[in-house]
């Protein structure tokens, strides 16, 4: 009988065997060609243990390497290099020899979108004031030498550090200067009420300030991105760039070695 | 107790401004148009004790210079409920409908622009916004539009050009009152790129003075921006007033 024939003979399907329902927890069953693929990745890795194992059994303590000739301790303790190379972070080592310029532009790009779109509504409140300057005219000089902030803003002298908001004194006995802090619901003693605008109050800092954790590590990354963009478009004209360059390295007062390149004039036609 | 609460409004010591304080932290006002968003800033809502809830837009003081003079901490911002405004500058009018949610039914803001693709956005706006005149025309030629104005408390103005002083001077003639106030905002490479800041704001406070402005403070606006001032006065005051 030609196999074309026996094809065609409707046979039962065969059915693979599933996980039983009382081994559930354990995934889905284990089937052979499953078992080769973990088992190879389990020798491959037990082979690399054992040669690590044994180079380091063989080691020889007074074998000599250029590497030492660099390498220094201080009060006993091995001290890593500080060279141009290890100015940047592990993480922006991995991103600069993995990703290219491009790449890293365009991410540097959608960080600082996503901090101007979080800026929207975090308004920075008490930020700058060491930068800001407030100037009072006021008409005699008498009058600039008796100036009390206090006064002249009607706020308690505690508040007035406090620009973005300085309730005038009449205002601080308004019972309504907070909104939003619980509802005036009849059941509730005074006690009670108070109890709850603090629990609430608490809770309210409690998001703002995660909030302000959260813009300041994108704030941080934004940073971190476009400081890399630069280097690495520096890099990049460094390596590619045409014409000839020399290199200067200077030393600067504070002991910080400084480096820079300089490209020789070519006049264009 | 509803769990929904996630934000306390707190009164700005300026009447009709608030802010916003808990996953936001940020200055609002209440939305004279509840449910609508201008220029697609983020709205707020919040529960009222007495179980109402309000509507509150976020102003974003990056964007607007009047907002960051307010978190800036000046003295007095001279618009409040009622107040009439001639707002001179008013671009798109992501400011003027700050300023139409502050002064309320009750006020009205003038928005001069002479730009005709922001103007579109601007009367657009004031068709929602019934206290909100738009006007398409040049600041510098206020007779041109002196029958649309009438007398105002408040002259703000953001126009950005090197002779912005000239400009506040023309329209407080014509339609500033006696006693009325001013708010100018100063971009210090507008007026001389070359000048030091400080010595570009002080040039225009003067100016001001010459044109019967009597400055009152002036107030740098870090960390929002960089370079600017804003300068409030009064106009005309009577001598035995002050
Ligand atoms: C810096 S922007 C104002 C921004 C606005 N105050 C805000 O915060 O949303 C300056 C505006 O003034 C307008 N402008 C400049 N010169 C003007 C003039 N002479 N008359 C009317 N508008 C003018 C410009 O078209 C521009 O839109």
């Amino acid at each position: 009988m030609s196999s074309s024939l026996r094809n065609a003979i409707k046979r039962t399907t065969h059915k693979e065997r599933s996980q039983p329902a009382d081994r559930t927890r354990l995934g889905l069953l284990e089937k052979h060609k499953d078992y080769v693929l973990r088992a190879k990745d389990f020798h491959k890795k037990e082979d690399a243990i054992k040669v690590l194992k044994r180079k380091a059994a063989e080691r020889n303590p007074d074998e000599f390497y250029f590497a030492m000739e660099k390498k220094k301790t201080r009060d006993g303790v091995h001290e890593e290099r500080t060279t141009e190379q290890n100015k940047y972070t592990e993480e922006e080592l991995k991103l600069m020899k993995t990703q290219d310029l491009r790449y890293v532009s365009l991410k540097a790009q959608t960080e600082l979108k996503r901090v101007q779109k979080m800026k929207e509504t975090l308004h920075c409140l008490g930020a700058g004031i060491e930068e800001r300057k407030h100037t009072i005219f006021v008409d005699e000089y008498s009058e600039a030498k008796t100036f009390k902030p206090e006064t002249y803003f009607d706020t308690p002298r505690e508040l007035i550090g406090r620009a973005f908001n300085r309730p005038k004194n009449s205002q601080l006995e308004d019972a309504d200067q907070l909104v939003g802090v619980g509802a005036n619901e009849i059941d509730y003693d005074e006690e009670e009420l108070r109890k709850q605008q603090e629990r609430r109050l608490k809770k309210v800092a409690k998001l703002n300030r995660g909030a302000y954790k959260m813009l300041n590590e994108h704030e941080e990354r934004a940073e971190q991105l476009k400081s890399m963009t630069v280097k690495m478009a520096l890099q990049k004209e460094i390596s590619h760039g045409k014409g000839v360059k020399k290199k200067i390295t200077k030393k600067n007062k504070d002991g910080t070695v400084e480096s820079y390149f300089v490209w020789k004039q070519i006049r264009k036609r | 107790m509803k769990g929904g609460a996630k934000v306390v409004v707190e009164k700005h010591r300026h009447e009709g401004i608030f802010v916003a304080r808990g996953k936001e932290d940020a200055l609002v006002t209440k939305n004279l148009v509840p449910g609508d968003s201008v220029y697609g800033e983020k709205r707020i809502s919040v529960d009222e004790a007495d179980g109402g809830k309000t509507e509150y837009r976020v102003w974003n003081p990056f964007r607007s210079k009047v907002a960051a003079g307010i978190l800036g901490g000046l003295d007095n911002v001279h618009i409040k409920p009622g107040t009439k405004l001639l707002y001179l500058g008013g671009a798109s009018g992501t400011t003027v409908s700050h300023c139409s949610d502050i002064v309320g039914p009750n006020g009205l803001v003038y928005a001069v622009e002479f730009s005709h693709r922001s103007g579109r956005d601007l009367v657009n706006m004031a068709k929602k916004r019934t206290n909100v005149i738009p006007i398409i025309e040049d600041a510098r030629h206020p007779q041109k539009y002196r029958m649309l104005v009438g007398m105002v408390d408040t002259i703000f103005a953001d126009v950005a050009q090197p002779d912005q002083a000239r400009i506040v001077a023309l329209n407080a003639q014509y339609f500033l009152k006696q006693g009325g106030n001013f708010i100018v905002s100063i971009k210090s490479s507008c007026i001389d790129s070359t000048a030091a800041p400080e010595a570009v704001f002080a040039r225009e406070v003067k100016k001001l003075q010459e044109d019967g402005f009597k400055p009152k403070e002036q107030l740098t606006l870090e960390p929002y921006e960089r370079d600017h001032a804003i300068v409030v006065g009064a106009y005309r005051v009577s001598k035995d007033k002050k």
